[in-house]
């Protein structure tokens, strides 16, 4: 199967039992997932495990892709909702951490970086773990990823109004805990 | 102090966006890590809940068939509650009658 095939072909001779060609379209698309994945994750464990995830669940349902909308799209999809269900995991794991704990963090993170972007990354990372996951997706998604309103409904299956609503809510808890951050290093 | 927290969080999204993860490193060698969990897997088989979650639909069919089943077939129910029991005394006596009770 030539690497310069299409995802429709690909996606048939998959179906047709050819684990060569699914192996294609993972090496075509594995750099957007794991960008993607990166986004949420906390370590490196965690990114694979979510790249695993989706592209397992992707071909388990390969038969059920309509070719309505591009291979990728329904990929990110997929994606979007395995991160989704690795942050809830993990808030229930972690229940909810003390705030302390994160100002260290983020002492050491400011400590190590070397880059401003990095630093920013790391501090805008911390932050958002105090999101819920729904928020963390949206806002993600719209302010990072830099998706659409309407995209971001497509991917996430939730209502226009509804993501306009986490991601005005994300912002806020934002504010406040980099406030917070703030005041407690002036302090 | 709104407004500022508003440009120090659009400062951050910004300089985030450009600072993605490298992962080619994590991306080495993926397709092949990859592909034999999908072996391991298929070679594990479906599991037990999995199946079950499969024959759900089969088993809303089949209560769907016999719920259409008994409300055209099944005997018909008296809306009238005095008769019901009437006449379910009615077979008790003709069985002690029978019976010689």
């Amino acid at each position: 199967m030539p690497e310069q095939s299409s995802d429709e072909s690909l996606i048939s001779a998959t179906l047709s039992g050819d684990e060569g060609a699914f192996a294609l379209l993972v090496t075509r698309y594995k750099r957007r997932i794991f960008g993607l994945a990166a986004r949420f994750a906390r370590d490196r464990d965690e990114v694979e495990d979510i790249c695993q995830e989706v592209f397992i669940k992707a071909f388990e349902n390969l038969a059920s892709f309509r070719h309505d909308a591009p291979f990728e799209h329904w990929l990110t999809r997929i994606a979007v909702r395995a991160s989704h269900d690795a942050l809830r995991r993990r808030r229930r794991e972690k229940g909810q951490s003390g705030f302390d704990d994160y100002v260290f963090e983020v002492r050491d993170y400011a400590a190590e970086a070397r880059h401003e972007a990095r630093q920013a990354r790391e501090v805008l990372q911390w932050a958002m773990s105090r999101l819920k996951a729904e928020e963390r997706i949206v806002i993600t998604l719209l302010e990072l990823e830099e998706y659409t309103v309407r995209e971001i409904s497509a991917l996430t299956g939730w209502s226009e109004a509804n993501v306009k609503v986490r991601a005005h809510r994300a912002r806020q808890v934002l504010k406040r805990v980099l406030e917070a951050n703030n005041e407690q290093e002036r302090g | 102090m709104n407004k500022n927290a508003d440009e120090r969080l659009d400062r951050l999204f910004a300089a985030a966006r450009d600072a993605r993860v490298d992962t080619s490193a994590l991306e080495e060698h993926f397709e092949t890590r990859l592909m034999a969990r999908l072996r391991e897997r298929q070679k594990a088989g479906i599991p037990w809940y999995a199946l079950m979650w499969r024959m759900v639909p089969g088993f809303a069919v089949l209560v769907l068939l016999i719920a259409v089943y008994s409300a055209n077939y099944g005997p018909s129910s008296s809306g009238d509650l005095f008769a019901a029991i009437s006449s379910g005394q009615e077979e008790y006596l003709a069985g002690n009658v029978l019976s010689g009770e």
